[in-house]
């Protein structure tokens, strides 16, 4: 309803309609109007030469055989007196060869020149007379036209001598009632059309209303609603459309349900993994530190040959603390358990407090005044940040520039190395999972979960991180937080309370 | 950790026995004297006969579990519990918080982080400055560490006591919950504000006259908390 293109179906089915119903009511209308005429036409005609035939004999044929004008006239007046109304010319040689006319009309209303050559020559011309027949002379008739009015034309000749007799008859009135049938039979056609129309439209709004239903079910579906389903009533073609979108639609589903549920098991795979993994670690880390500080005790008390033994197994416990700390942040943000926990801090000394708490302080140049104040998550932003600054030191060394300003309530901290930067090619994928750039890479540049989340960090506070390469050379980490957090902070507690 | 001081009873709840042994084995090292306790039940039974100065409690423990326990023990008594979450999961930690814990910390945990906990906890209760104070009704004696409610002595656990001190330290004056969580937690930088939020639920329920309108802990929308003397 809404678009009428010109390849619409409704269009089409608008036109079909339209044409049949055309061809239906012209030829219906023109046959009626050509058998009407002729009936009308026939009739008339038939009657008025019967009249003409009858007055020329009766009153003609009365004639002396060389009349004289005045009695041409007379009895040209007396015929044209007759029931059927019509003119006549009456042409006769008096006794003197002169020719003379009798017209009803006067001379100058219906005169020779008002009937056609041919029929003069028709009715002039004698006839042989055989069997069939009988007479010399023959009635002929001929129907003109003069200034658009219809003239019905006839002339003939007294068998024996005396004058020959024309007549005129104006078929007006006829013409007049075929007008007015030829109207109303257009306008039968024009209904015949308009109704035609409105049925086509009928027609097709009974078929287009579920084809038009169909489709936005299968937008709906398109969108991800795939309960959607349509109501099947009927047994036409269409309602088996409808069973067949119905059984597509609850087959989608399946499929869909089935892979979020094996999606979500392996998620819980690794939940409960991590979780698993944490009771045994924590116990091999409370006693790790015990070796720890037996390292660290100038009284040597460890074997020298198992020392390297020890240490590896303090360093490598501290490497299996952090990947399964990671893994189980990881788990928080796809299981969607994340909270924040917001408070105003000051955004200079958190990053200062940041970079001191792990030693940083001398690698990293902070561009930062204090007096910045933000609401969000502290310790998620010192996750981000300690990410984005490891990574920058590891990748691109030192000296690392940390930068912060505020563009229209937002925070924007940039984080640039002087390191070679980031290939193009790697760009795009510095924030997924373990992606390492090459795999000939060493393993031990960190869990590989580390940017990814970051990002996710950002995420949560409604905020974003970009990657990309300094004019200047370097890799420059912008992170993008909003200066406020705490709507969206109770939008997602609250959808997290009705999700529970 | 000095020579004279009294070696600090630490009463450990931990079903896991390998953590129990572990954290035992680490808690003693770093100069406790460490009770343990497998189950809620035992550790409840044992807190009655050996009277600890505090108590790390695992929060997942079969049986009643770590937050029942704590709400138990916070019927009768005042001694510094710390959590031992095995899940940072956020639910977890306010609900530990709401039950009466005073501080938490995070499975896998370093021997290290716990000593420093505890021994932060335990000097909460530290006597200091013999001076008293008088906010309206409420009479804060700094000497013998006591509060007074219309001369009725209030039960309050060593961080509530401390948090009020430290409030009316500065009275009228606002502390932000980072300012809070270093001096009555002596947490780093990162430490979680619902700690002080919890805390001051808790004390406003124990202080206040109306705890949701409250007149005495006041807070200070984007900034913190503060304690003022009742118009």
């Amino acid at each position: 309803m809404s678009r009428l293109r010109f390849t619409s179906l409704r269009l089409r089915l608008v036109v079909v309609f339209g044409l049949v119903a055309l061809t239906a009511a012209v030829s219906a209308s023109g046959i009626a109007y050509w058998l009407n005429r002729e009936a009308v036409l026939t009739r008339t005609q038939d009657a008025v030469l019967r009249d003409f035939q009858q007055e020329m004999q009766n009153r003609a044929g009365a004639l002396p055989v060389h009349p004289t004008q005045d009695e041409l006239q007379r009895t040209a007046g007396q015929m044209a007196n007759s029931s059927q109304r019509f003119s006549v010319l009456l042409v006769g040689d008096d006794t003197n060869g002169k020719t003379v006319y009798g017209s009803s009309d006067g001379l100058s209303a219906f005169a020779l020149d008002d009937v056609p050559t041919s029929l003069r020559k028709a009715v002039d011309k004698q006839q042989k007379v055989t069997d069939s027949n009988k007479a010399t002379y023959h009635l002929y008739w001929q129907r003109v036209v003069d200034h658009g009015t219809p003239y019905l034309v006839a002339g003939t000749r007294l068998i024996g001598g005396g004058p020959t007799g024309y007549m005129m008859k104006s078929l007006e009135p006829e013409a007049k009632d075929l007008n007015s049938l030829a109207w109303s039979l257009g306008i039968a056609t024009g209904l015949a059309l308009i109704g035609s129309a409105l049925l086509a439209q009928a027609a097709a709004t009974t078929v287009l209303k579920p084809v038009h239903r169909l489709g936005v079910a299968a937008r709906r579906l398109g969108e991800g609603k795939l309960d959607t389903r349509l109501r099947v009533s009927g047994t036409d073609e269409l309602a088996d459309l409808s069973r067949t979108f119905n059984d597509a639609a609850e087959a989608l589903e399946k499929r869909v349900d089935d892979m979020a549920a094996r999606d979500d098991a392996s998620r819980r795979f690794v939940a409960d993994m991590s979780h698993e993994l944490r009771t045994p670690l924590t116990a091999i880390t409370a006693v790790t530190e015990i070796l720890e500080e037996e390292l660290e005790a100038e009284s040597g008390s460890v074997d020298p040959m198992i020392e390297p033994a020890v240490r590896l197994v303090v360093s490598e416990t501290r490497r299996l603390n952090d990947l399964v700390e990671n893994l189980m942040e990881v788990t928080r943000f796809d299981a969607g358990t994340a909270r924040l926990v917001l408070d105003d801090v000051d955004i200079a000394d958190q990053i200062t407090a940041c970079i001191d708490a792990r030693a940083w302080l001398d690698a990293v140049d902070l561009d930062a005044e204090r007096g910045v104040h933000a609401r969000l998550d502290p310790r998620r932003l010192d996750v981000i940040l300690a990410n984005l600054i490891g990574n920058a030191l590891k990748h691109g060394g030192s000296p690392v520039r940390v930068s912060v300003r505020i563009d229209a309530e937002v925070l924007v901290i940039a984080v640039r190395d002087h390191g070679p930067g980031i290939p193009e090619d790697v760009l795009p994928h510095v924030f997924d999972r373990f992606y390492k750039a090459s795999a000939s890479r060493p393993r031990s540049e960190g869990s590989g979960l580390g940017l990814s989340i970051a990002t996710e960090n950002a995420r949560i506070h409604g905020g974003s991180i970009t990657a990309a390469n300094s004019p200047e050379g370097g890799a420059v980490f912008t992170l993008r937080l909003p200066r406020d957090a705490s709507q969206l902070a109770e939008e997602s507690n609250d959808s997290g309370e009705k999700g529970a | 950790m000095g020579q004279n001081e009294p070696v600090p009873s630490l009463l450990l709840i931990e079903d896991d026995d390998a953590i129990r042994t572990a954290l035992e084995l680490s808690l003693t090292r770093q100069g406790h004297r460490v009770a343990t306790a497998a189950t809620g039940e035992d550790g409840l039974k044992l807190l009655r006969e050996q009277r600890p100065d505090l108590i790390v409690l695992d929060v997942m423990l079969p049986g009643i579990d770590g937050f029942e326990v704590c709400r138990r023990i916070r019927r009768t008594d005042q001694l510094p519990i710390i959590l031992l979450t095995a899940r940072s999961d956020d639910i977890d930690v306010v609900v530990g918080l709401e039950s009466g814990a005073d501080d938490y910390v995070v499975k896998p945990v370093q021997g290290r982080v716990l000593d420093a906990r505890i021994r932060a906890v335990l000097r909460r209760g530290e006597r200091e400055s013999s001076d008293s104070a008088t906010y309206g009704n409420v009479v804060i004696d700094r000497s013998a560490m006591t509060v007074t409610k219309n001369g009725e002595d209030l039960q309050l656990t060593p961080t509530e006591l401390r948090l009020l001190l430290e409030l009316s330290r500065r009275p009228g004056q606002a502390l932000s919950r980072q300012q809070l969580l270093r001096l009555v937690w002596e947490h780093d930088y990162l430490g979680d504000s619902r700690l002080v939020d919890a805390c001051v639920q808790r004390l406003r329920a124990k202080v206040e006259d109306v705890p949701s309108s409250p007149t005495l802990i006041r807070t200070v929308r984007g900034v913190g908390y503060r304690l003022d003397a009742p118009q």
